[in-house]
């Protein structure tokens, strides 16, 4: 059994049905998916359990009815554990792994600043990216703003109708 | 200068090409004690873009989201989409994507350590790497066509193919840049104004580089062999022996010499591509619409770890698109580098992690009793960097 | 095409030595590599006399790459603002130029010239040292003829 199987039924051992939809995708590509509540669990056992010392980023999406996030963390550089959940759109928080992963703080903000989710105990959300002028609530990564709303947004300096 | 707040902006009027971004520096006299960060000067929404472009109009921005590893940058994307549709490229052209990344590699290495003798106040040395840096954009001109932005990268293979005038000229190029960029390393190791400026500045332990998740270079100066080129082989990678460079001095100096010393590697890559290069197709045909799927694509950017994640959705646009570049991945080490560390010392550790030229420019320095707000231009903060070292 | 300038040119221009200030906007770097690549011994602009220098008040030339976005906007305008008359703008770069490719992109908002007026158009993704320095023999032209000094 190669290392990403091995990998997999550690966790199916260990956390059973809280992680759904494991699958290895190919060589050193494993997703998988597990609930809000469950998640900074999952990540604190690959990272002391099974190895798991680097995060190489957080993906956001939004889904419409719902925001993913996606948790990409590293075995050894080489093999990427991508663990997605799912959090409420009308109240979009999780929270933060930077005690974890102390570099997730800067993926957290970059998160918050273009989705708008807020990572419940991490010390600086404030914005990352976008700039000083920016007008608030406006989260130009989500489906529900299109390219040419926020253009309009900016030309008219602010705020949104 | 004792305990007060002073805020240094770093502004974009420098003749090296910076671009405008913030770093907040508390100080207590000589020394930085905390570190904030405030980048995005030049953010575009290229993730955003993204969506709305088909997946072939989407590597013509993956290409510009940096012009300096434009190549890393597409070959990570191409990867990506490939894999979306579930193709393999054809064995030769995954060699020739080998050629043309090493020979970016060793233009942005070379072009990083110009730029870092200019932060020295090197101006010498800084002018006659980058009329030997001239060689491999001559190289790179005769693989692509062009000096920046290559363009060789298609999805489903590369677009341009190698020939035997084409290979004899870039082995020629090859052999002259690994005599000089060696000569290069003999003098740096000895020459005191580098050796004052850089050993022992900037430190981030092997411990601290991985639990702050540092890349690349910056990584592998601190003792940590990780290198996505032989961890996560992509393209011809695990069919071509190398080595990873690794120093243990976790210092700017070890930065220095990791990046030199895989300029040579580099080279030594090249020639075992060329040799090793299978013959026959350089692309396949691929189809506008890729049904849902998702891809998590990465490769070893001269930075370091750069990665894509795309999804599908069953169009021609993806349905996400999302990009986390090395330079932000190595914001965080540079935090923990800069605090403890002298302030005539901020260009010079900021230019170790060989920022994009995205991250760097603004700098804001706040000292603590003085509660005060002054504008410090790069210039001057360089140039207290180098006073402040010839009087100790 | 260097040569093409004249022997005329080039004495002027070591007389005024017109002083450059270079701001990129929000670029990918590719256009600023190709520029400082113009300053290196193998193109060697200084020799016509062109000076990068770092503060507006001085400078003669304003050379901009990259695409103008929100967050830079008023920074190129203040830079603008400070020059001195007769001041002169150089685009160059496809963004600088017109925008393209990041057209659509929400920060971006398009080439120098929704700003103020450009003088030497440089398009090239990025363009070459040679017809970067090409484009300043041409501003350099114009400045003669145009110019008051």
């Amino acid at each position: 059994m190669g290392k990403e199987e091995e990998i997999l039924e550690r966790i199916k051992e260990r956390f059973g049905d809280k992680v759904k939809n494991m699958a290895v995708k190919r060589l050193r590509r494993i997703f998988a998916e597990t609930d809000a509540k469950d998640l900074k669990e999952v990540l604190r056992y690959a990272r002391d359990e099974l190895g798991f010392d680097h995060i190489s980023t957080i993906t956001g999406e939004d889904l419409g009815e719902e925001m993913r996030l996606i948790y990409h963390i590293a075995y050894r550089n080489a093999i990427e554990l991508s663990i997605k959940t799912k959090i409420p759109k009308e109240d979009p928080k999780i929270t933060t792994i930077v005690d974890l992963y102390p570099s997730a703080g800067i993926y957290e903000r970059e998160v918050h600043d273009l989705l708008g989710v807020v990572f419940e105990g991490n010390p600086d959300l404030s914005r990352l990216l976008l700039p000083d002028n920016w007008p608030e609530g406006v989260y130009p990564l989500r489906k529900d703003v299109s390219l040419e709303e926020i253009r309009e947004i900016l030309e008219k300096g602010g705020e949104r109708r | 200068m004792s305990g007060s707040t002073i805020k240094v902006i770093i502004g974009p009027q420098h003749p090296a090409l910076k671009e405008p971004e913030r770093f907040i520096l508390e100080t207590e006299g000589e020394h930085v004690v905390d570190v904030r960060v405030r980048i995005g000067y030049i953010h575009r929404g290229i993730e955003k873009a993204m969506e709305n472009r088909t997946y072939l109009q989407g590597l013509y921005l993956s290409e510009r989201v940096c012009g300096i590893c434009s190549d890393a940058h597409t070959t990570c994307y191409v990867q990506g989409v490939e894999e979306l549709l579930g193709i393999e490229p054809p064995p030769r052209s995954r060699f020739i994507r080998v050629v043309v990344a090493e020979l970016e590699r060793i233009h942005s290495h070379l072009l990083w350590l110009g730029i870092a003798a200019h932060e020295i106040g090197f101006d010498t040395l800084f002018m006659y790497v980058w009329r030997d840096r001239e060689v491999v954009m001559d190289l790179l001109e005769i693989v692509s066509g062009n000096r920046v932005n290559y363009a060789t990268n298609t999805i489903g293979g590369v677009r341009r193919d190698l020939n035997d005038e084409r290979i004899h000229k870039i082995l020629k190029g090859l052999k002259v840049l690994e005599d000089r960029t060696k000569e290069y390393l003999k003098m740096i190791g000895k020459e005191q104004t580098v050796l004052k400026r850089t050993v022992d500045v900037g430190i981030l332990s092997k411990s601290d580089a991985i639990k702050y998740g540092a890349v690349g270079p910056t990584v592998r100066a601190s003792g940590v062999k990780r290198d996505v080129r032989a961890d996560d082989p992509y393209a011809a990678y695990d069919e071509i022996p190398f080595n990873v460079i690794v120093e243990d001095g976790c210092d700017c100096f070890a930065r220095i010499m990791v990046r030199g010393r895989e300029v040579v590697e580099s080279i030594h890559i090249i020639r075992e591509a060329l040799k090793r290069m299978p013959d026959g197709e350089i692309r396949v045909r691929v189809k506008p619409r890729i049904p849902p799927a998702e891809a998590l694509s990465r490769v070893e950017a001269p930075r370091g770890e750069l990665l894509y994640y795309i999804r599908s959705n069953g169009t021609d646009k993806p349905e996400r698109c999302k990009i986390r570049t090395p330079t932000l991945a190595n914001i965080p080490s540079l935090c923990k580098m800069l605090v403890g560390g002298y302030i005539a010392d901020v260009p010079i550790v900021l230019a170790g992690i060989d920022p994009c030229f995205a991250c760097m420019d603004r700098v804001l320095v706040i000292d603590k009793e003085k509660r005060e707000a002054k504008v410090w231009t790069l210039d001057m903060l360089r140039r207290y960097g180098r006073e402040w070292y010839r009087k100790r | 095409m260097i040569l093409t300038a004249g022997l005329g040119l080039l004495r002027w221009a070591r007389r005024k030595s017109p002083w450059i200030i270079h701001f990129n906007t929000g670029g990918c770097n590719g256009c600023d590599i190709e520029l400082l690549a113009a300053l290196t011994p193998k193109y060697d602009v200084e020799r016509f006399g062109i000076l990068l220098k770092g503060s507006p008040r001085h400078a003669d030339i304003l050379a901009v790459t990259g695409p103008v976005t929100n967050q830079t906007k008023d920074r190129l305008l203040r830079i603008y603002e400070q020059m001195p008359e007769p001041k002169y703008v150089i685009a160059i770069g496809t963004c600088a130029v017109s925008g393209a490719p990041f057209w659509d992109c929400y920060n971006v908002i398009g080439g120098v010239d929704k700003l103020f007026p450009v003088d030497v158009y440089v398009p090239g993704c990025p363009p070459r040292p040679e017809a970067i320095i090409d484009g300043f023999v041409k501003l350099l032209k114009k400045m003669e003829e145009g110019g008051n000094g």
